[in-house]
């Protein structure tokens, strides 16, 4: 019989909840509030079998469209052919986490605030731009003796061992 | 494949190292036994449309000599509590003997109830209950704002009729929360007729039941009606005045039922 392409095929692993992690699932999923425009991860839980995304989604991250009573609408990027469509797929939240993408990014423009209010205050214009790292700085090197290397002019005689 | 250390007869270990790789614990309050996972995911749940609004729970739970009632609500980094009575309160209220029993689980539900009103600045507005009837009774909307509502929480307990928690839950209603429910395991409930039998709740909220026995042991076993009901006799308490005394419980947590810090003196300075 051939293997067949349903719903969930080839999703033996992918679904499989982690080792020692069966079972109940921690109620912090649950408490978790998501409102529109957050980023979030799709990563299925395999003990719940309602509102599951296709395997496709498992791993990507889309923003939050719409927010029902149980379930999360992400919009996610998948690639069909030549182009790239914006897809939107409705999932129980056991199957989302938030994403950490735009932490970096939050904590930044926290920071950054707080630098440009702290300069204001001084009356100093700074730039928050980040560098990318530059070349590595010269730097001396200690306690060193110079040593003058030249060529020894070549002696058959001496350095073909054992003879011709 | 462990052996026993040479001494004991030839016995292969039953709890071998690989068991203990691949157990897998279960969450640390089920393996304490106090809660029931999947009633508390399906008390705590709340919408996504409803973002951060709190989901009370009336949680009710009984130790061998006490009452607790709280009004919950979860939250990631711990359940955070509202309100809290106990029935090691209703002294305070005159109450002194028979703590654990469907009235003062009653009492304990309405102090609670009234607790919570009063906190919110609802009490006014939501009187309850005042007479006590054993009918069933819900709370009507006010004008302003809508009734305060919550679950009833009942633990691992089994909801049989006449479950002491059901009169907690009767407490809370009768004092004005809005708690959903059906009256088929109040006390009085019979499976026969599929009615509540209000007289009967209304005996066990106000004490008939622990009257009746007295009545039956004073006849038939006075030295173990002694014995059983000495702390009663001592504060003069008889099977007639019960309902009386029960009365004048409620009227004073309806009159004060604000929580009373109690004065607790500094933690003694041990000397290491």
């Amino acid at each position: 019989m051939p293997a067949g392409h349903g719903l969930r095929s080839r999703t033996r692993d992918l679904f499989a909840r982690p080792f020692r992690k069966k079972g109940y699932i921690p109620l912090s999923t649950y408490l978790k509030t998501y409102k529109i425009g957050d980023y979030v991860d799709v990563k299925v839980n395999g003990a719940v079998h309602k509102g599951m995304p296709h395997k496709f989604y498992h791993g990507r991250t889309g923003r939050v469209w719409n927010v029902t009573k149980r379930a999360i609408g992400v919009e996610v990027n998948k690639q069909v052919g030549n182009r790239i469509i914006k897809k939107r797929i409705h999932v129980r939240v056991e199957h989302v986490q938030p994403s950490r993408c735009s932490e970096e990014l939050r904590l930044r423009k926290v920071k950054n605030e707080q630098l440009k209010a702290e300069a204001k205050a001084k009356g100093e214009v700074i730039s928050t731009k980040r560098q990318p790292e530059g070349p590595k700085p010269g730097f001396k090197v200690e306690g060193a003796t110079l040593e003058t290397v030249t060529p020894i002019p070549y002696d058959v005689v001496n350095d073909l061992k054992g003879g011709y | 494949m462990g052996r026993q250390p040479i001494g004991s007869p030839y016995v292969k270990a039953q709890k071998t190292r690989a068991y203990f790789k691949r157990f897998q614990v279960k969450f640390k309050r089920r393996r304490e036994g106090k809660t029931d996972y999947r009633a508390r995911t399906r008390l705590i749940n709340q919408d996504k449309n409803k973002y951060n609004t709190p989901k009370y729970r009336l949680v009710a739970r009984f130790t061998n000599k006490d009452v607790t009632a709280q009004i919950v609500h979860a939250s990631i980094r711990g359940d955070i509590v509202l309100a809290a009575a106990y029935a090691h309160e209703l002294p305070r209220y005159g109450l002194e003997v028979g703590l654990t029993n469907y009235a003062a689980a009653y009492c304990v539900g309405l102090l609670l109830a009234r607790r919570v009103l009063k906190q919110l600045e609802m009490d006014t507005e939501y009187e309850g209950n005042v007479e006590a009837t054993g009918e069933d009774y819900s709370v009507e909307p006010g004008e302003t704002r809508r009734p305060f509502r919550c679950l009833l929480d009942v633990g691992l307990i089994k909801t049989t009729t006449g479950n002491r928690v059901f009169g907690v839950l009767k407490g809370a209603l009768d004092g004005g929360l809005d708690i959903p429910h059906s009256d088929k395991r109040f006390a009085g409930f019979s499976k026969d007729s599929k009615q509540l039998d209000p007289e009967v709740h209304r005996k066990y909220i106000y004490g008939g039941h622990v009257a009746a026995y007295m009545r039956t042991l004073i006849e038939d076993e006075p030295e173990k009606y002694q014995s059983h009901f000495s702390e009663y006799i001592k504060r003069n308490i008889d099977p007639d005045n019960i309902e009386g005394l029960y009365k004048k419980v409620h009227a004073a947590i309806r009159a004060d039922p604000e929580a009373k810090k109690s004065e607790k003196e500094p933690a003694k300075e041990h000397k290491r």
